[in-house]
């Protein structure tokens, strides 16, 4: 039957023109079906303030809700920081929450099934319960060692944990407390492989590994470089303050291997070479150094630029190698990198490690005063000062070399040198902005400490517009780092203890906390952190319970604890949110160490292929496994939803935001919060009675969080409040300054003190942008003291006046007698610029008034690291451990220090120029795309996501794919000695062909985020990565690596391993392949 | 619907847009919008107040600080009078 179409005079068009309404906004738009239609919000009950869980930039939203359920998920416009702006994720958060590829059940595989079974939670619970006692008593450890060289280290090998950055503090507080009670210390998430080198480059820098400012403040920059960041299309909402500072007239430089939505919104984009950018850096701070480009008064006053080094330093010159590099244990004994008088600690990095040599440098019968007071030389002339130091160090690091080593022409380079010095200074300010382009290499941790020396030299830190703004990519990555689920810190960046030979609190915080700074003040926080998990049982008399945490005994990072796995040390595993199988680092070591274990937890939304590996992953589809042959015994808990739980992420600019529940999780769904406390309960329930001293730190722990509900979930507001801290007379305390080392105080996490000052939750507080000034500090609450810029003491002059009118920040007022201005100044709001601190001071009173990195154990910005990396006191280029290139700035191929496993599913390819090197001729780099989320855990199984990006695809210039025949949208095969993956071929002028030292090298491209479940399936890229790891943060190098590339797609069955094992066997690659120091 | 002199009507006589919004059993935001021309979401003197039903965002718990106040005293020792 032909349809019945409406009277011409009831068009719309015709409406339009003959009616009222010409502008078609209103009456002439209305149909009989639009009549029929309104708004989701529409017959909303009410609205729930959250923030989306996927990328930190954590904008905030609006869920509606109807009758208790989420009807509809938008945008604040409220929010200072996002504005009410969504990406494609944050849009289609309500699908995430609601849609039908969630897990609602408790699933179990038998060791040795072919299938899942449905188990009832409680049995679960019960069963991993106790899974974790009996294996916590057969693997523990009392000591380590023998005879006098016995240490003690009270700890539990075979347990380990991985996962966090997706969680909220509350829940990452819990299992750091709980999994620490029980002596694990394998303790690992997200934050390991995506932005550790950050923490140590930022930290050691300035004293803090977080970024110093916030994408709203980029909205004041002159210049922004954004370099390993492609910012437009993996943090969209926040990328909104460049194109701010764009329409004020800055410039901004895009620095990457791969053309993108960023470089396409720059004024410059600048393609290198994959593995380079120290080679860039060092150049521009060759420039300014040895030009005397920099900002004279700012480097004077506030870096170590006169601080004079030990005599016995020798610098890496053309071997590469800096003093203290032993071949045997492939490491640095720092001690040679020391100031001159003085033995300082670092803010971050290798802290503890090295406690035991500071202890013998700055103990002495005089205690921690004898390590002394660095010798400066204001005139920078002393040739053993950092300045002089810093120019021999990068004097080789020419445009030439630029060239030659990064593929970037000469007039280039020179073009953003000039763009650097021109927009630095007094009246000027540039920032920096980068991701995981910079971080996951194996020198990682100095491209941050390369950025963070031109910063200061040029005085951009501090200042409105400056600083270097890190963009970390969970929800809560920066809260799992501040409260972490990391094995070598405690809560707030107090060093985990490492097994000492003299090991008490009092040995602890001597080595450990500096004598200048805030750091002096580690004593009382440890003491309130230790009184927060301990209670009535951390007490002067027995060390404040220190003895009942666990002690390391080196790295023991996710990827050592795979190699763990793999030798059968740890037998039980726990994920939460975090899919190893496919984000981390050589997929098939991930599965061949989860195939090795007892028994394995994965809470997580949907079945994720690190649940799932026994019965359909590569080994199982290449008949090398069989399932019935697999014993490992998998616990599947589905989790609940960021908008069925209450807690904080912590975003990129260290915001805590409190998200509130709108509706409740159903059946099995369960939060992280209920499954660490419930657990706990029932291993505490299991233990009580035990006088054995292994259970003492568990049965004394505080675990008595208020619940609600019929499901009994604990209050995320109670724990908040043990994590921000509160006295005997059981005041929330304000200020980490209030903190006491006499036990009177308690604290979870002393950076985090605050948060819930006076009994109000400051992290829900929603001001709206509108009502308040740019800083927004009135909506939610920022780390430290609600400090919005950090290092803000350095936007003012050394007598405390701004630099400049256009870029003032705080300044000191001599009639209040106090430091004010537009955020809360990072400084003690009452020391004037000319305090002076009396000879015997200590800690924050040993700050002069004109020393502005207040954690730094000189109160100065580091241009020259003295301790804390593990690479050398100043960033030096190596090749990656893959390249295709040979090191032309020094004879050290690779960093020396890295950290490298051997495993015959973990081989690493031949030098550059050496036999079978030619197999593996092209540099790929990995990047992310805004339609998904890292391992695609959260965005695979969401419908509207997968139909956005449904397949994974390889990047290659026209040049290459002409090479190497193949075709736009066919399909390709990659190989490495680790994997063989198959991908659609998108042939692009993106990927820029690079002529590096007189000949070409290309370069791939490719997103990470697939793997075989869920909606868009495809193969996971960490299939070609190998484990080799910065040695300061213990990331992986998944930025940089070789591969060869050929039309088709790759074999199926045996043959996949077949022809990885045809390349490794043509290329003659061995267990000593690629592994010299 | 009202029209818009009906609810300027109610405006000047110091009503609110949710009282005039109650009083025409239409939404706030839809008062505004009959009010002024323009929606009030993203207006500059808009309020989301009058776009959203009420918002759920509390900052204080007495059940936590309570539970704060009954716990301090068992754990911490009270500092030694300086």
């Amino acid at each position: 039957m032909t349809p019945r179409l409406p009277a011409p005079s009831a068009w719309p068009v015709v409406r339009q023109l003959r009616g009222d309404d010409p502008s078609a906004r209103g009456d002439a738009a209305k149909s009989r079906r639009s009549a029929t239609l309104q708004p989701r919000t529409a017959d909303a009950d009410r609205v729930v303030k959250s923030v989306c869980p996927y990328c930190a930039v954590g904008c905030a939203l609006n869920v509606y809700v109807k009758d208790g359920k989420a009807v509809q998920i938008e945008g604040d416009p409220d929010a200072p920081h996002s504005r009410g702006r969504l990406c494609p994720k944050g849009s289609a958060t309500l699908q995430l929450t609601t849609g039908s590829a969630r897990e609602h059940h408790v699933l179990y595989r038998r060791p040795h099934a072919t299938d899942w079974e449905r188990l009832d939670l409680d049995t679960a619970m019960d069963m991993v319960a106790d899974r974790i006692v009996a294996e916590r008593r057969r693997g523990w450890q009392w000591e380590v060692g023998e005879g006098q060289d016995a240490k003690r280290v009270r700890r539990a090998m075979s347990l380990a944990a991985l996962g966090g950055a997706a969680l909220d503090n509350e829940e990452n507080y819990l299992i750091k407390k709980l999994l620490t009670a029980l002596g694990v210390i394998q303790i690992e998430n997200q934050a390991r492989v995506c932005h550790s080198s950050t923490v140590v480059g930022l930290g050691t820098s300035f004293g803090r590994g977080a970024s110093s400012t916030m994408p709203g403040d980029l909205q004041h920059s002159d210049l922004i470089v954004l370099e390993g960041s492609n910012m437009a299309e993996a943090h969209p909402v926040a990328f909104q303050w460049v194109m701010e500072a764009k329409a004020r007239g800055a410039t901004v430089v895009h620095i990457d291997p791969h053309y993108s939505r960023t470089s396409a919104l720059a004024d410059v984009f600048v393609p290198l070479r994959a593995g380079t950018d120290i080679a860039f850096l060092g150049a521009i701070i060759n420039h300014v150094v040895s030009n005397d480009l920099d900002f004279r008064e700012y480097v004077l006053s506030y870096t170590n630029a006169p601080t004079i080094i030990r005599q016995e330093f020798e610098d890496a010159g053309a071997d590469g190698l800096f003093s203290g590099f032993d071949p045997e244990l492939r490491g640095y004994d720092p001690t040679s990198w020391q100031y001159e008088g003085a033995y300082v600690a670092a803010a971050a990095g290798q802290r503890d490690q090295e406690g035991n040599v500071r202890l013998q440098h700055g103990q002495g019968e005089h205690g921690p005063e004898s390590r002394g007071t660095p010798t400066l030389d204001p005139t920078l002339q002393h040739p053993r000062c950092v300045w002089q130091i810093l120019k021999r160090h990068y004097a080789s690091y020419t445009p030439e070399m630029v060239e030659r080593v990064c593929g970037v022409p000469q007039d280039l380079f020179r073009q953003i040198c000039d763009l650097f010095v021109n927009n630095s200074g007094r009246e000027r300010t540039t920032a920096f902005v980068h991701g995981v382009g910079w971080t996951q290499h194996t020198i990682g941790s100095q491209y941050i400490r390369a950025a963070s020396i031109l910063q200061l030299l040029l005085g951009n830190m501090g200042r409105p517009g400056g600083g270097v703004m890190a963009m970390r990519g969970h929800a809560s990555i920066q809260g799992s780092s501040d409260i972490p689920t990391l094995f070598d810190t405690l809560p707030g960046y107090i060093p985990m203890p490492h097994a000492h030979a003299h090991d008490d609190f009092a040995s602890f915080v001597t080595a450990d906390a500096p004598a200048k700074g805030f750091w002096g003040d580690m004593p009382s926080y440890f003491v309130s952190l230790l009184k927060a998990w301990w209670g009535a049982a951390a007490t002067k008399d027995d060390d404040w319970a220190f003895d009942y945490l666990p002690r390391l005994t080196g790295t023991h990072s996710t990827y050592d604890t795979v190699m763990e796995q793999v030798k059968g040390t740890v037998k039980g595993y726990m994920l939460f949110g975090q899919n190893p199988a496919v984000g981390s680092a050589n997929a098939r070591m991930q599965r061949l160490g989860m195939a090795n274990l007892d028994w394995l937890v994965v809470r997580d939304f949907s079945l994720i292929e690190s649940a799932t590996w026994w019965k359909d992953g590569p080994e199982i589809e290449s008949g090398e496994w069989a399932t019935e042959d697999l014993a490992t015994e998998v616990f599947f808990f589905p989790a609940a939803a960021h908008i069925e739980k209450e807690g904080t992420f912590t975003n990129t600019q260290r915001m805590l935001q409190w998200h509130h529940k709108a509706q409740d999780p159903v059946d099995d769904q369960r939060s992280d919060l209920w499954f660490m406390y419930h657990l706990g309960k029932r291993i505490r329930e299991r233990l009580a009675g035990s006088e054995d001293e292994m259970d003492r730190p568990v049965l004394d722990l505080t675990w008595d969080y208020p619940t609600t509900g019929d499901h009994e979930e604990p209050s995320a507001d109670a724990v908040l409040a043990e994590i921000s801290g509160f006295n005997a007379d059981g005041e929330l305390i304000s200020a980490y300054t209030e903190l006491k080392d006499d036990g009177s105080t308690a604290c979870g996490c002393w950076i985090y003190c605050g948060a819930y000052a006076g009994g109000v939750n400051q992290t829900a507080r929603r001001t709206p942008a509108r009502e308040q000034s740019w800083t927004g500090s009135e909506w939610a609450w920022a780390w430290p003291a609600n400090r919005r810029i950090l290092y803000n003491r350095a936007s003012a002059d050394p007598e405390g006046r701004p630099w400049s009118e256009r870029k003032k920040l705080v300044w000191w007022d001599a009639d209040q007698g106090k430091w004010v201005g537009e955020d809360v100044p990072d400084f003690e709001a009452d020391k004037a610029p000319g305090y002076r601190p009396p000879p015997d001071a200590r800690g924050p009173d040993a700050l002069a008034g004109d020393d502005p990195f207040i954690m730094q154990a000189d109160g100065r910005g580091w241009l020259y690291a003295p301790a804390g990396t593990a690479s050398g006191p100043m960033p030096t280029h190596y090749e990656p451990q893959d390249s295709p290139v040979r090191n032309r700035l020094h004879r050290q191929q690779r960093n020396p220090a890295r950290q490298i496993y051997e495993h015959p599913a973990n081989r690493y390819h031949p030098d550059p120029g050496e036999a079978g090197a030619d197999l593996f001729p092209y540099v790929l780099t990995t990047y992310r795309l805004t339609e998904h989320f890292t391992a695609g855990g959260m965005s695979r199984w969401t419908p509207y996501l997968a139909e956005l990006q449904p397949e994974l695809f390889v990047e290659v210039s026209p040049e290459l794919a002409a090479i190497r025949e193949l075709a736009h949208a066919g399909w390709a095969t990659l190989v490495s000695a680790r994997g063989a993956i198959e991908a659609r071929v998108m042939v692009t002028d993106r990927m820029t062909p690079l002529r590096i030292d007189g000949r070409v090298v290309h370069q791939l491209g490719m997103p990470y985020h697939w793997g075989a479940n869920g909606y868009a399936t495809g193969d996971a890229v960490n299939e070609l990565s190998s484990m080799a790891l910065d040695p300061s943060s213990h990331i992986q190098e998944v930025k940089a690596l070789t591969v060869d590339i050929r039309p088709g797609r790759r074999p199926r069955g045996p043959a996949r391993r077949a022809l990885v094992e045809d390349y490794c066997a043509r290329a003659g690659i061995t267990a000593t392949t690629g592994v010299a120091p | 619907m009202p029209t818009r002199a009906e609810v300027l009507e109610l405006l000047e006589r110091g009503d609110t847009y949710g009282a005039v919004g109650q009083a025409f059993g239409i939404a706030p935001g839809k008062a505004y919008m009959i009010a002024t021309g323009r929606p009030a979401d993203g207006a500059p003197d808009g309020d989301q107040a009058l776009v959203n039903p009420r918002a759920h965002n509390p900052t204080e718990k007495p059940a936590v600080v309570a539970w704060v106040r009954e716990r301090a005293p068992r754990e911490l020792t009270r500092p030694e009078p300086s």
